[in-house]
């Protein structure tokens, strides 16, 4: 099986209600079908209701009956009052006699759901090309995302062979690694401070963790990785125990540490990946005019406006408003490119996150989260609640998991 | 300023076993927590500020960072948070001492807490919680999600059962609300450009000219 990317969908795929949308049908002889459907399609097209089939077929006391959608029908108006007028012609000329029916109003996310709403009317179900389900990376973009999960699932085990939950935030249109990390709920792992200060260093240069277009500076991730992923004791990986820290251990939470924690109950690795993409944005963007207290000028940093060049190249990228996805980045002044919080970027975590990790992606203004493995005890993001379905809130990322092979 | 009768009397319908001497502290300590979040709006953050009290006493206090830090997640109780986990730690506290103390804790806090707050006060297992104003758009304390309530996900174990915490909200919900007014009203400096009314020409102007310090 090759690795898969799944859209996970705002809602709950098994939604009680179907919605449904009225239109107008009519039974039609068999024959005429093709003329008619043909006709129809000019002059009516279903837009909107794409996903529909414009013919349904039933079988009634062993014949077979064909019926054809005329038209969409408003809610609230009488039979004929809504249709086109070419249509009503049509239906005068070949003695129509139209009726009221139902079609389901999206295209169907799944099976399941398409099943469901080819019992009101046929419609017509593709995997691949529904608008929710955006399996349409390209290839190349396909291949960069497992690679990013990848990295991800370098940081997933601890030097001692423990499993932890770990993150990695990108920047997909930079092709580079923005953060990392890993739980630090239990205990710190030395690992982590060399992985950030290692992308951190990289930064200056932009190459070393810079693997776009197919380039294969990941080589280096052992290709058998996966293979050990599956059984292990998954009792660390916050997410899924965000109250395990206190249950009585052996460890007794006393560790050394040079940071501020050895331990924290809400370091969690999207928190804490999150905390370090703060830092290296902080670091690399500094404002001066911020510690002095006074205010951004209009939410830019200034801090770079004596050196004429640069200013200049603000004003530019001010002035496209945003900057246009063919423009090279790598040619931008880095003062362009700082971003707001983490807007454009992808997070990539091997647990569904929880409800706390979940939101602290949308604070933060994730663009899109990959995850590996569903998080059946806490998950915010298809398994206990769907924050991305979440209209209220005021920034919304597409979700995605990555089916991981097993072998 | 507010009428002080009024609130004491809008704090017992809400609240309505409180004695009056528990009425004034926690009117006392929502002040302290106004107090933060004036702080906050001083350093152009959104001004939401929170004192975690334990036994009578503030032994943390809170303001959000989020501008600052660049940092989206740094709200006035993970601020709050952080110094009693440093401090706990420093003690030489462990694991259980650790969500002994914090069982013990209440949080004042100017807004009602995120969905991502209110879940780090639940898996903290803090005691209780009072807010002032409720938080139509995130609130994790009911408004959008009731993470207080510690929502049981259908698992016996100890470690996925969620901690519930006591929540009374409205509490000078008022002044909370009008120093967020007049945040929005002076603009967030670091919002996005789309969400931002900045007329062009003001900014051209702005990006020639040097800043005064």
């Amino acid at each position: 099986m090759p690795w898969q990317i799944v859209h996970v969908p705002d809602k709950p795929p098994s939604s009680p209600e179907l919605s449904t949308v009225d239109v107008l049908a009519s039974v039609i002889e068999p024959k005429l079908a093709n003329t008619l459907v043909r006709k129809l399609n000019q002059i009516c097209p279903l837009e909107n209701l794409r996903h529909v089939k414009r013919v349904q077929k039933r079988s009634v006391e062993g014949k077979v009956e064909l019926s054809v959608i005329l038209c969409r029908q408003n809610e609230h108006e009488s039979l004929c009052a809504g249709m086109p007028n070419d249509v009503l012609q049509l239906a005068s000329t070949y003695q129509l006699s139209p009726y009221k029916t139902k079609v389901a109003k999206y295209a169907a996310l799944s099976k399941e759901e398409w099943k469901e709403q080819s019992k009101l009317w046929p419609t017509s179900y593709h995997p691949s090309t529904i608008p929710y389900e955006v399996t349409g990376f390209a290839e190349e973009e396909s291949q960069l995302i497992v690679k990013y999960m990848k990295f991800a699932m370098r940081l997933m085990t601890t030097p001692n062979g423990k499993v932890v939950n770990a993150a990695v935030i990108v920047d997909p249109l930079g092709g580079k690694i923005i953060a990392s990390g890993n739980d630090q709920t239990l205990f710190r792992l030395p690992t982590n401070e060399t992985i950030s200060n290692c992308i951190n260093g990289s930064e200056q240069s932009a190459t070393t963790f810079s693997f776009q277009h197919g380039g294969d500076s990941l080589g280096n991730i052992p290709e058998d990785s996966k293979s050990k992923l599956l059984p292990c004791d998954f009792s660390r990986v916050s997410c899924m125990y965000p109250w395990r820290w206190t249950e009585p251990r052996s460890d007794n939470g006393k560790e050394k540490c040079d940071g501020n924690f050895s331990w924290h109950p809400l370091r969690h690795a999207t928190l804490v990946s999150i905390e370090n993409a703060a830092a290296r944005d902080r670091q690399l963007f500094p404002c001066l005019e911020y510690q002095n207290n006074l205010p951004l000028r209009n939410g830019v940093c200034d801090c770079s406006e004596n050196n004429p060049i640069k200013r200049q190249k603000i004003q530019l990228s001010e002035n496209a408003g945003v900057i246009s996805e063919d423009a090279s980045p790598e040619n931008l002044p880095s003062e362009v490119l700082r971003p707001y919080l983490c807007t454009g970027f992808d997070i990539y975590i091997l647990w569904e996150p929880c409800v706390m990790c979940a939101m602290a992606l949308v604070h933060q203004r994730i663009r899109r989260i990959f995850y590996a493995f569903p998080n059946p005890i806490a998950g915010a993001l298809g398994s206990v609640y769907n924050l991305q379905g979440e209209k209220s809130l005021n920034h919304h990322y597409s979700v995605f998991r990555i089916q991981i092979p097993e072998e | 300023m507010y009428t002080f009768s009024y609130l004491i009397l809008r704090t017992f319908q809400i609240s309505g076993t409180k004695t009056m001497s528990d009425t004034a502290s926690i009117l006392s300590f929502m002040e302290l927590a106004l107090k933060q979040a004036k702080l906050a709006l001083d350093r152009l953050e959104v001004p939401v500020g929170c004192v975690i009290v334990e036994k009578g006493m503030v032994i943390a206090s809170g303001s959000n960072r989020t501008s600052e830090t660049r940092n989206a997640t740094r709200h006035a109780e993970m601020e709050a948070i952080d110094i009693l986990m440093e401090q706990w730690q420093m003690e030489g506290l462990n694991f259980e001492q650790v969500a002994q103390r914090f069982s013990t804790c209440d949080l004042y806090v100017t807004c009602e807490p995120c969905i991502m707050c209110a879940a780090a006060l639940s898996i903290i297992g803090i005691r209780e919680v009072y807010y002032g104003c409720a938080n139509d758009k995130f609130g994790g304390c009911g408004s959008i999600l009731p993470l207080h309530e510690g929502a049981s996900l259908g698992f016996s174990s100890t470690s996925s059962k969620a901690r519930a915490f006591k929540c009374t909200g409205g509490i000078l919900s008022a002044e909370a609300v009008a120093l967020l007014r007049s945040f929005y009203e002076q603009g967030n400096p670091n919002a996005p450009k789309p969400h931002r009314q900045v007329r062009a020409s003001q900014f051209q102007l702005g990006i020639g000219s040097s800043v005064d310090h």
